[in-house]
């Protein structure tokens, strides 16, 4: 048993801060988030010059074949400077399924997602499915003609193309399809987080029989198993959330000066900041858990997942919440960046099935 | 990063396993299997079989006659031992004062002690919390006074763990009142056969006489009992806190108690409970792996320090929901509570079998988040020690 990150590993994460750090600031962050589709081209480039958009693709596609441990990193650290680009909907949803798949052109697609040039969203969700993936209303006739409406699509405006979840002779089928072509309309808006998302509408949308990655059982395995790593990615987000939102709130109070002496003096703010702490380390524990059971043969794979989503869910909302409480006035104020990390929290358990979806996953 | 243990450590998990199924005594296992307290006796016969076995110093050092494991074969050990359902080992002697005496006392202490409690021939207890001394221990005020080649001991301990069964105690005493607090305390080794003491119980609200207080009264102890040097008792104090850092998760134990309840409600058609539950479970999977990160860490040459705080804190309210659980499942059952030694009648009230131990349980664990520095001081140590405020 060993509970250490290797060298390599610590080294990665020292990357991704310092990056975070020098090019993605809260003010850099905000103007992204002004800007019309929540993207930056510029900043995805820089991601593709970091090797991190080929990270988590087997060498057989080129990619470097990283696994859920250095994802959890990635994600981590893009979660204590709250970074929106579309990592979870490009590289892990869409990039990461085709990368699983037998699809026959997946090569030539992840190559182009690798340099940063594509950009692809996976459309899973409707009204109707409620967090089962493997439900879908949308329909592929026998004559290949999709008929249906996504909704929640990550990403969804700045995607070039849609991998669809769709029902042909009452089994589930993976579709890809141009964002441009006839008979799609793309409705976008912004998340809590300030991510890019869409409903994505397809009438009477044409697909090539070529277009059709993976179907039956296939196809649910993939979508399971993708939907199960970006769970475990949104989870590590929350992670790095948590350990920022403590660490945050320390210094802040350690500088705010009341009654005469830094706030951080007083014992009941010193027992709620050590709460926040304790709750960090152990989402970092289920982290730990899932991300080293991710690829075991049996259930537990889910499980695992489904702790650590049920965990960050209570915990980091509360932490997040607690951590604006300290602030004071200035934890509810739009400018500081303490305030982002509780819209954060809000829209990571929503994703994905909250707390106690996952509470009864567990027990089933 | 590798989650699972060598095959070292699983063969030893398996020897182990193989203990507790043919050689963990069979009475002392009915009784607690089935909630009733034991003995003195029980439990002497309990730590007698782990001495043969050569797993009494199983937290000690090679030289000094333990078993020198890693801390892979410390947290197996405890965690097997936990989900057998055995009792806690005793730490007064093998796990707090036997540190205490390798690295502070002198070679006549060291043979004249370690070897028995290796053997378990002595049955130690702990003098340190006082009336007026609990979170607050270096204002402690037993006083210990040199006349010739004896100190007379004066003063009173409390909460005193099974000091009716004792045949030593190590108390921390006051040798000086000139300077600050923490400078004027000494590590005294009292006999518990000494004339002058006196102890009397005092019962918890489970019913059990678990603790005591032990009044001192002009109590004549030879000098060669005093560990290390006069004035520094604080700082053994102190070490001796901090070497007790294993199993105090309870993880092992916790385990046990959630898979029966896990098989209680199973049946209770209870969705709320059932939700409750599950958290639980979360919980215990990440005070689990809190536990092996902090020991993978030590095995790594690091030090986790203050971090430990969380698994006391942790353990022990995981320890006490749980409990409470048990309780809010036996519904209206609760009400009947025995005591800690059964209903005296043998007509048993109705309800499940597990309600007077749920009860029973509940009381007693009432205590883990106030010992070993209440769970209050432990955030104060995590606040100054890891927050740095």
């Amino acid at each position: 048993m060993d509970l250490n990150y290797s060298e390599e590993q610590i080294m990665l994460r020292e990357q991704i801060q310092k990056f975070c750090e020098s090019e993605y600031d809260f003010y850099k962050r905000e103007e992204i988030v002004k800007s019309e589709n929540d993207f930056d081209p510029s900043v995805w480039k820089l991601f593709s010059e970091q090797g991190w958009l080929s990270m988590p693709f087997s060498e057989d596609s080129g990619g470097f074949g990283f696994g859920a441990i250095e994802l959890s990193i990635l994600f981590e650290e893009f979660g204590k400077a709250l970074v929106i680009e579309p990592y979870l909907s490009t590289i892990v949803m869409s990039g990461m399924l085709l990368d699983k798949s037998q699809y026959e052109h997946k090569n030539e697609l992840i190559e182009n997602i690798c340099s940063g040039k594509l950009h692809i969203s996976l459309a899973i969700s409707e009204v109707t499915n409620k967090y089962d993936y493997l439900l879908a209303d949308t329909t592929l006739t026998n004559e290949n003609v999709l008929n249906g409406t996504k909704t929640l699509v990550l990403n969804g405006a700045n995607a070039n193309k849609f991998i669809v979840t769709c029902t042909k002779d009452s089994e589930l089928t993976l579709v890809i399809v141009d964002s441009d072509a006839d008979g799609i309309s793309v409705n976008s808006f912004t998340t809590i987080d300030g991510q890019s998302c869409a409903e994505v509408s397809f009438e009477n949308v044409k697909i090539s029989q070529s277009s059709i990655i993976s179907s039956s059982d296939e196809a649910s395995n993939l979508v399971k198993e993708i939907i199960n790593i970006a769970t475990l990615c949104i989870s590590a987000e929350a992670v790095g959330c948590m350990e920022s939102c403590y660490l945050k709130t320390v210094e802040y109070t350690k500088g705010r000066e009341q009654f005469g002496q830094p706030i951080s003096n007083f014992q009941v703010l010193q027992h709620r900041m050590v709460d926040m702490f304790v709750e960090s380390e152990l989402a970092k524990s289920l982290l730990f858990k899932a991300m080293l059971e991710i690829n075991s043969n049996s259930d537990d794979k889910f499980k695992h997942v489904s702790a650590l989503k049920s965990h960050v869910g209570n915990s980091g909302k509360l932490s997040a919440q607690d951590a604006v409480q300290l602030h004071g006035g200035m934890g509810v104020s739009e400018e500081m960046m303490i305030g982002h990390y509780l819209k954060k929290m809000v829209a990571i358990d929503a994703l994905f099935g909250n707390a106690d979806y996952h509470l009864k996953k567990i027990a089933s | 990063m590798d989650i699972n243990f060598t095959k070292e450590d699983i063969a030893f998990r398996d020897e182990v396993r193989d203990w507790l199924a043919n050689d963990y005594p069979k009475h002392v296992k009915d009784k607690t299997d089935n909630g009733i307290a034991l003995t003195k006796d029980d439990m002497v016969d309990y730590h007698k079989a782990i001495s043969k076995k050569g797993w009494m110093g199983y937290n000690w050092p090679v030289e000094h006659g333990g078993t020198g494991w890693s801390a892979s074969k410390l947290y197996i050990f405890n965690k097997e031992f936990g989900l057998a359902g055995c009792p806690p080992l005793l730490a007064f002697g093998v796990s707090m004062v036997a540190p205490v005496i390798w690295t502070f006392g002198n070679d006549d202490q060291k043979q004249r002690f370690l070897p028995d409690i290796l053997n378990f021939n002595t049955w130690w207890c702990q003098g340190y919390s006082e009336p007026g001394s609990g979170s607050d221990l270096a204002s402690l005020k037993t006083k210990a006074v040199l006349d010739g080649d004896n100190y007379i001991v004066n003063g009173s301990k409390t909460w005193t763990t099974l000091a009716q069964n004792a045949d030593w105690i190590f108390c921390l005493v006051r040798t000086d009142n000139s300077g600050i607090k923490q400078e004027g305390i000494s590590f005294l080794l009292i006999d518990m056969n000494t004339p002058g003491i006196e102890v009397k119980p005092i019962i918890t609200i489970d019913g059990e006489h678990e603790v005591n207080s032990v009044f001192f009264s002009d109590v004549k102890v030879p000098v060669e009992n005093l560990v290390g040097e006069e004035g520094k008792g604080w700082t053994y104090a102190k070490f001796l806190l901090a070497h007790e850092r294993f199993g105090i998760a309870s993880v092992g134990a916790s385990m046990r108690q959630l898979n029966k309840l896990k098989s209680i409600i199973a049946d209770l058609d209870n969705a709320e409970l059932q939700k409750k539950v599950s958290k639980l479970e979360v919980s215990l999977s990440a005070l689990e792996i809190t536990e092996l990160r902090l020991l993978s860490a030590l095995e790594n040459g690091g030090h986790p320090g203050a971090e430990s705080s969380i698994l006391k804190i942790k353990g022990t309210e995981m320890q006490q929901h749980l409990s409470e659980l048990f309780v809010e499942a036996a519904g209206e059952y609760a009400l009947m509570y025995p005591g800690p030694h059964g209903y005296e009648s043998n007509d048993k009230p109705a309800g499940p079998d597990y309600a007077a131990n749920s009860l029973s349980a509940f009381l007693n664990l009432r205590k883990t988040s106030i010992y070993g520095g209440s769970n209050e001081i432990q955030k104060n140590i995590i606040s100054k020690f890891v927050l740095g405020v």
